[in-house]
């Protein structure tokens, strides 16, 4: 399993760093977006307005919303393309069984992503002048974070496999995840207090915009729910794969047919 | 019943030679349902040993990749069992580490990987120790003459030797069964043969090989065994000497290097040849044939030939034979 591990990393930055004009133009277009969020966001926030933590917010939101698009794109874009190339045959011979070759790719996917998305970070804290603090305690959501987004991500590669064409899928997804973690739920009142827990991920981005922009420690019950809601994303996305991956047999679509 | 399994095979051990590496039972495959029901495979029962070339012929469309990728685990069989080497892909994903499968098409790699990078990234893939997948690559570079291609992209090379990376990297994992879909198709004359001398030197290497194509010539060459598939049926499996005699003629032609002797012109039309300059032609009985070898002596022979049937006249032969609708 290390070793499948390793060997997906590897994969996933040769390909990745081969054509350095793709690597560049992608960085490009993740910082004009995040500068552009940031320029509007203090725009409309006005010259005197003390935008503060309310910033960082909408920040850690829309990092965390690039990170888990961009796994979920690996995930379901590349398996439509190696459906449609041929690879993706030779994937499912695998004797691990097709699911922990994905997991181990949505891990190098993320491995690389994060790396990328640090990157972006830091360079952009440089701009705004944003001051996010990264206490250890952060790991824990964003692990449960995590395991609700490779719930999705599963989810998306079913589809991938099931529909063939995802692209429209994933566009509408990306938007409505935008919405999802950009938008601080934490704070509202009425009915979204609680079903936000029912929502992939909003209690782990919560608990991750207390942590790093507010201020604010741990709150453990929350974590709590957090983590369950994690788990159970990620099972439902574990559990949809494997049937899409049965059905994808029984139809003979793995290939491009 | 489980058997034991030793965990760490070295590359050349296969165990008990003559062993039955795929059994396959009854597989059918239908696609679609209702008016785009298609029943693309019927009742196809293949048994392949350790060391055996089989050859699944037939013409496009008779179902070959549909056989193939379901002996795989690729596709699932609507009805049907597969085992190979007495594992069943559809339920235990382990029995793959005894399958390398190089599939239609000219994309079994990545190509923006080097044949080194795909070679140990498809070991991994296939439960070999990551070292030793990559000696075992290098082997098997060194040995497919590819050495110096190791370190282009995939994406680089010619048509014949993106094949013969595919097919190294089928054999990255040592297994027991290689299934090579269409090999050939595709290649220019010589990168053709060149993939053929390579099928010739896996095969005698132990592993059990099934190849599918509608080339007559490659299955004629290749092959130990000939199974003729159509429209899902497979309607003559033997082995192919067996099978290119059962139609070939038996009809002689015997040339001898010099002049025959009246008398024994004489014998040997009493025998049932016919006599031209130095060309004899004899339709009778094998036995007789000694006779007539016997009556043709001292005079030297240059040559004696049985009419022979090639594949393509077999093939010819038994598609138009077999009704539309056989049991
Ligand atoms: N995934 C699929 N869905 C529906 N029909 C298919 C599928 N794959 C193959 N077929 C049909 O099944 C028949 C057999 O195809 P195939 O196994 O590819 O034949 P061959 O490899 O011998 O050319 C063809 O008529 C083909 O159109
Ligand atoms: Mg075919």
């Amino acid at each position: 399993m290390i070793d499948l591990l390793y060997a997906e990393l590897k994969r996933t930055w040769i390909q990745f760093i081969r054509y350095p004009t793709e690597v560049i133009s992608g960085i490009v277009i993740i910082m004009a977006v995040f500068y552009g969020l940031f320029a509007s966001a203090q725009y409309m926030a006005g010259p005197g307005f003390a935008f503060g933590d309310r910033l960082d917010a909408v920040v850690i939101g829309y990092a965390l919303w690039t990170l888990i698009i961009s796994v979920n794109n690996d995930i379901a874009i590349n398996l439509q393309i190696e459906a449609e190339t041929g690879t993706l045959e030779q994937v499912f011979l695998s004797p691990f069984g097709a699911p922990r070759v994905f997991l181990a790719r949505a891990f190098a996917s993320l491995a690389l992503r994060l790396v990328i998305l640090m990157v972006v970070l830091l360079l952009l804290m440089g701009i705004s002048g944003s001051r996010l603090a990264f206490p250890p305690t952060l790991l824990l959501p964003l692990a449960s974070l995590l395991l609700a987004g490779y719930g999705l991500a599963f989810l998306m590669g079913a589809a991938a496999l099931v529909f063939k064409r995802v692209q429209q899928i994933l566009g509408i997804f990306q938007f409505l995840l935008l919405f999802l973690l950009a938008a601080p739920l934490e704070e509202a009142t009425g009915p979204m207090q609680y079903l936000r827990f029912l929502l992939p991920m909003l209690p782990s981005t919560g608990l991750l915009r207390d942590l790093m922009a507010r201020g604010l420690g741990l709150d453990w019950v929350t974590y709590a729910l957090a983590l369950l809601n994690g788990l159970v994303y990620f099972a439902l996305g574990m559990l949809v794969f494997r049937w899409a991956e049965a059905t994808a047999k029984q139809r003979g679509s793995l290939s491009g047919y | 019943m489980q058997i034991a399994r030793r965990p760490t095979e070295t590359w050349t051990e296969h165990p008990s030679p003559g062993s039955i590496v795929l059994d396959t039972r009854d597989l059918s495959k239908v696609y679609g349902r209702g008016k785009q029901r298609f029943e693309a495979v019927k009742q196809v029962s293949l048994t392949l040993h350790q060391g055996e070339v089989l050859a699944f012929l037939g013409p496009n469309g008779a179902g070959k990749t549909t056989t193939i990728k379901m002996m795989a685990g690729l596709v699932r069989p609507t009805q049907g069992r597969v085992t190979v080497a007495g594992e069943d892909p559809h339920r235990q994903p382990r029995a793959l580490r005894h399958i390398g499968a190089v599939l239609e098409g000219n994309r079994n790699l990545y190509w923006r990987l080097t044949p080194a990078e795909n070679l140990d990234y498809f070991g991994v893939l296939r439960q070999v120790p990551r070292q030793l997948a990559h000696r075992r690559g290098l082997e098997l570079l060194a040995r497919f003459g590819l050495e110096e291609k190791r370190n282009t992209p995939v994406q680089k090379l010619s048509r014949g030797q993106q094949q013969k990376v595919a097919i190294a990297v089928a054999l990255i994992h040592n297994p027991r069964l290689l299934l090579l879909d269409e090999p050939t198709l595709g290649l220019d004359v010589e990168a053709g043969e060149m993939v053929k001398a390579l099928v010739r030197q896996i095969a005698q290497e132990g592993r059990a090989i099934l190849l599918t194509t509608h080339q007559l010539d490659v299955a004629e060459e290749l092959a130990d065994r000939v199974a003729i598939i159509r429209r899902g049926r497979i309607i003559a499996e033997q082995s192919t000497e067996a099978l290119l005699r059962e139609f070939s003629g038996s009809t002689y032609h015997l040339e001898v290097d010099g002049e025959l002797s009246p008398p024994q012109i004489h014998t040997v039309t009493q025998l049932g040849a016919t006599v031209r300059g130095t060309q004899i032609t004899y339709a009778g009985t094998p036995e007789n044939l000694y006779a007539l070898l016997g009556a043709l002596s001292p005079v030297p022979l240059v040559a004696v030939q049985r009419d022979r049937a090639d594949l393509t006249q077999v093939f010819l032969k038994l598609v138009k034979d077999q009704p539309e609708s056989s049991p």
